[in-house]
């Protein structure tokens, strides 16, 4: 996943662009993008032509040492087979490519730096309001025969209408998981987990939100107090949020003299929160890259006896993509390396968990037979199920309107009523 | 000797002393620890194990530019503000300033307006007329670096006498030998600790930057922020908080050593 | 050269200093104020309206800013007197020691209050170096980072604002102590009669300004509580901040009306401390007489 960090370095540019957009009476933001710009509809063999030779810079989130390593040593070397050079832009919050390009678009360079970006729903969502992102493009590579066009997970961002604007790259799935040799009779719900952690004192917390999975912890409460996604209108209401987050809110203050600490601090991020679990402070941990964890239980970060909570009600579960701004320098190129990053092969070697250990966005029964039996054959991880079991009842993430509304009343409701 | 103290109180000096060093230094010593530690696993009270892994992430972090950055950010306040202070400085010892109370508070007035309140403001009007940020950013660090310098070389001023100047104009030097020859020379010091303030004042901001420049202009404190504020970065803020310490305390050494050798 | 009289000419040398501070904070303040009351908004007419402070006063979050603000600042400030003035009281009573503290005062001062923070944060933090000089488990470890009583933000201010009065108090005792606490001791007054009747008196203007100069810096300091404190209650600036940066531009106008209100704030508090100022001049005036 692109992490965003607790307190945005960069999101004070981005709101001055929008401001000058506005005063230069571009579309109000908000208005969603009615005249984004599109890319030129043409055969696939001339933007292969015309990509040859040149140099896509894919900026991407730099915290991730083997994101960083598939991207080097895999992916680039393939594109370099296509007559494509990839360079790899490390950044340490999406949000500064986005903001990159903002910049630009603003003194209006139309061979920008930025051709490929990492984006996750805010980001994607914050683009697409100042029509950064090229649309209509996805539909042009070869690779999105292999791709479920029905799929919700990849048709809507966070809320935000996908519209060929970005392509995808990987699924992410929001996993709890626990400590066997501490925790004999593990919970199997959201709620069931909060008892838990009322009858355990001390043993539970969540990293403290706008963590990005503090944010998804929060989230992923407020369908177990809601009684199911279904009961949350996935775009951000007014009233939905008047009546449920008390709700939320309420539980999880009534949680906090049960947490480590009493709820005095929570771990700022995830990190933090892994130190606590390693260092058996607490028993739980969760995250929204699961593949992680099984690589920290190989490496001895995390003990050997963690085990992902199995939830019935399913969890949070969402894809995040590849965009192309609309003023890249290089377009043909930057399509032609979100082809290759979708393609099959690319999309095998990635789920490898000894290379990265992302999940797929192809739908496996649409994918040569070579490459399913591949599928088939990567380890199977005593710490994380496969992916379709984990998936089984994935709960659609909630419009990226609720993210911050939900952060500022935890801030002051939960962490501000203790 | 008229400030012989009695024996048992002069006793008692040295462990107050003593505590009052360690007050002043502790806080940097997990620093430097940290900036030595390649692991340092928890109850242990020194590193775990010694070495480098902090500089090396700090210069993949871009810690060189940044530093490079800084330099440059703290240099033209300096420029800026260093010479405007000494002017006004120079007014305000040496002649007779009308409404002096007036200016005197005006001048001093950055130092009570927060300067996240000022680049607010300011940002929204450089935006709208289409002004770069960073002009923005030296506009407000350099005001808010005036009081120091103007101050400073107030009180430089205030001692220094102007008949020299008088002297050196009756021998027939022109107003530039004048200048170059005698003033400069004399208010060297003063004018290097102004410089020096004026030079902190951009080297050490973060607020301001931020806002500005929203995450793009990379400077020391600016990378010490985006790496402690995520946990597991230990060894690289400390690597990064030394490079942002060290040159200006050298600074500081240097200036002082040269105060030393001007006042023989 | 005749023709100037003095005062033109003091003027053309205060312009390249009272020009930029008066064009930076002037046009500032203003479209802060312009911008809160809803005369310049970031899309639409103009519309004279206090709802950005109306919505800030209805909202606990302000309120409980503002308490927080205050609260820091205040002890930050108490903090750093009541220790820098004694460093500066003790500096001057020993030679080696005072060279020594002099020196360990300075050098603070290069230090970015950012980087001072990430220290500060090092050292005090449940695995910091103080929990483990202590041998504690980090579980009993009291927050003080990130905990409900910013002790961390605090010490931080604290540490750096205290050489910061040591140096200011220093430098005004230096001024005309010696003279005078010599000719006290020749008068046979005693230590603590000299502390009472002649350092202090002399130290006391410099050190109220020091420390109103403190208090209005820690009111409107963003880096250090961002860095160390919790995200709830939020003081003035780091709210500020949060809503300049939100998504919602509506909260632009709310920033600004918090950049107002604090600015108002130090304004005062330095204003108070320059009545303070003008009292203790008197008060030792009469002292001294």
């Amino acid at each position: 996943m692109p992490r965003r960090r607790p307190l945005p370095l960069t999101a004070a540019l981005l709101g001055s662009v929008l401001v000058v957009s506005s005063c230069a009476g571009a579309p109000e933001p908000g208005a969603g993008g009615g005249a984004a710009p599109t890319a030129p509809d043409r055969p696939w063999d001339e933007v292969l032509a015309e990509a040859d030779g040149q140099t896509v810079d894919l900026w991407m989130y730099g915290g991730d040492q083997q994101g960083n390593a598939y991207v080097d040593d895999v992916l680039a070397p393939a594109a370099a087979e296509r007559g494509v050079t990839l360079r790899r832009v490390p950044v340490t919050d999406t949000a500064d490519a986005v903001n990159r390009v903002l910049s630009e678009l603003q003194a209006g360079t139309d061979d920008g730096s930025v051709d490929l970006v990492w984006v996750n729903g805010e980001n994607f969502a914050t683009g697409r309001q100042a029509d950064a992102w090229l649309c209509d493009w996805t539909g042009q590579l070869p690779s999105m025969e292999f791709v479920d066009p029905e799929d919700p997970l990849l048709t809507s961002d966070f809320g935000t209408p996908v519209d060929g604007c970005e392509a995808p790259w990987h699924k992410a799935q929001f996993v709890l998981a626990y400590d066997s040799a501490d925790v004999a009779d593990p919970p199997t719900s959201i709620e069931g987990l909060l008892e838990w952690a009322e009858a355990n004192p001390g043993r539970f917390t969540y990293p403290a939100p706008p963590d990005f999975t503090g944010s998804a912890f929060l989230r992923q409460v407020l369908y177990a107090v809601a009684g199911g996604p279904e009961e949350v209108p996935a775009e951000f209401d007014r009233a939905a949020l008047d009546e449920l987050g008390p709700r939320l809110f309420d539980r999880l203050a009534g949680l906090a003299p049960s947490l480590w600490r009493g709820g005095d601090t929570y771990p700022r991020d995830l990190a933090a929160l892994e130190e606590l679990y390693a260092g058996d402070q607490v028993d739980l941990t969760m995250t929204y890259g699961p593949a992680t964890l099984a690589q920290q239980v190989a490496s001895g970060a995390l003990p050997a006896s963690t085990r992902v909570l199995p939830l019935e009600e399913g969890t949070l579960g969402n894809a995040s993509f590849l965009a192309v701004p609309v003023n890249a320098g290089d377009q043909p190129g930057a399509l032609v390396v979100a082809d290759l990053a979708l393609s099959p092969e690319q999309q095998l070697a990635k789920a490898d968990p000894a290379t990265w250990g992302q999940y797929p966005v192809v739908d496996l029964d649409r994918v040569p037979e070579d490459v399913r039996a591949g599928f088939a054959a990567l380890p199977a991880s005593p710490v994380v199920p496969p992916f379709e079991e984990l998936s089984g009842g994935a709960d659609p993430e909630l419009g990226a309107g609720w993210v911050t509304p939900l952060e500022d009343g935890w801030r002051s409701d939960v962490l501000g009523a203790g | 000797m008229t400030r012989a103290a009695p024996l048992r109180r002069r006793a008692g000096v040295a462990p107050r002393v003593a505590l009052a060093l360690v007050w002043l230094a502790l806080p940097l010593v997990p620093l430097v620890l940290w900036a030595a530690a390649d692991r340092w696993s928890f109850p242990a009270l020194l590193p775990t194990a010694w070495g480098l892994t902090g500089w090396r992430q700090a210069a993949d972090q871009g810690a060189a530019a940044a530093l490079g950055r800084s330099v440059l950010l703290g240099l033209v306040v300096a420029a800026l503000a260093t010479p405007a202070g000494a002017m006004a400085g120079r007014a305000l010892a040496l002649h007779r300033v009308p409404a002096r109370r007036l200016v005197e508070g005006l001048l001093l007035a950055p130092v009570a307006v927060p300067p996240f309140a000022v680049v607010m403001g300011l940002t929204t009007l450089t935006l709208r007329a289409g002004i770069p940020g960073t002009v923005a950013l030296v506009c407000v660090l350099t005001v808010s670096a005036l009081p120091y310098t103007v101050f400073v070389m107030r009180s430089a001023y205030t001692g220094y006498d102007v008949g020299v100047e008088e002297e050196a104009r009756t021998l027939g030097a022109g107003p530039r030998a004048v200048l170059l020859r005698v003033h400069l020379p004399l208010a060297a010091p003063a004018l290097a600790t102004a410089a020096f303030l004026a030079f902190l004042v951009g080297w050490s901001d973060y607020v301001v930057t931020l806002v500005v420049g929203g995450g793009q202009l990379v400077t020391l404190p600016m990378l010490v922020g985006a790496l402690s504020s995520a946990t597991g970065n230990d060894a690289v803020v400390a690597a990064v908080s030394l490079t942002a310490v060290l040159p200006p305390l050298l600074l500081l050494v240097a200036t002082a050593l040269l105060a030393r050798r001007g006042a023989r | 050269m005749p023709a100037r009289s003095p005062s033109r000419r003091a003027l053309l040398l205060l312009l390249p200093a009272a020009v930029p501070t008066v064009a930076v904070l002037g046009a500032a303040l203003t479209v802060a104020v312009l911008q809160s009351t809803g005369l310049m908004p970031v899309v639409g007419e103009p519309d004279p309206t206090t709802a950005g402070y109306r919505a800030l006063a209805g909202d606990r979050a302000l309120l409980d800013g503002l308490r927080v603000s205050l609260g820091i600042a205040a002890a930050s400030t108490l903090l750093a007197l009541a220790v820098g003035l004694g460093t500066a009281l003790l500096a001057r009573t020993t030679r080696l020691g005072g060279r020594l503290l002099r020196a360990a005062a300075a050098a603070t001062v290069p230090v970015p209050h950012l980087v001072g923070a990430a220290a500060i944060g090092l050292l005090l933090a449940d695995s910091g170096l103080a929990a483990r000089a202590l041998a504690v488990e980090p579980g009993d470890f009291p927050p003080l980072v990130g905990g409900p009583w910013w002790v961390a933000v605090v010490a931080e201010y604290a540490w750096k604002e205290s050489a910061f009065v040591a140096l200011v108090v220093l430098a005004a005792l230096a001024a005309g102590e010696r003279e005078l606490d010599e000719a006290a001791a020749t008068l046979g007054a005693g230590p603590w009669q000299r502390l009472r009747r002649v350092a202090l008196p002399l130290a006391a203007p410099s050190a109220v300004a020091a420390g109103g100069v403190t208090f209005a810096y820690v009111l409107g300091s963003y880096d250090v509580a961002w860095l160390l404190g919790r995200s709830y209650p939020e003081p003035l600036p780091v709210l500020a901040f949060r809503l300049w940066t939100d998504v919602d531009l509506a909260r632009r106008e709310q920033a600004l009306a918090v950049a107002v209100v604090t600015t108002a704030l130090a304004l005062a508090s330095l204003l108070a401390t320059a009545a303070l100022l003008a009292r203790t001049a008197r008060a030792t005036g009469r002292t001294a007489t």
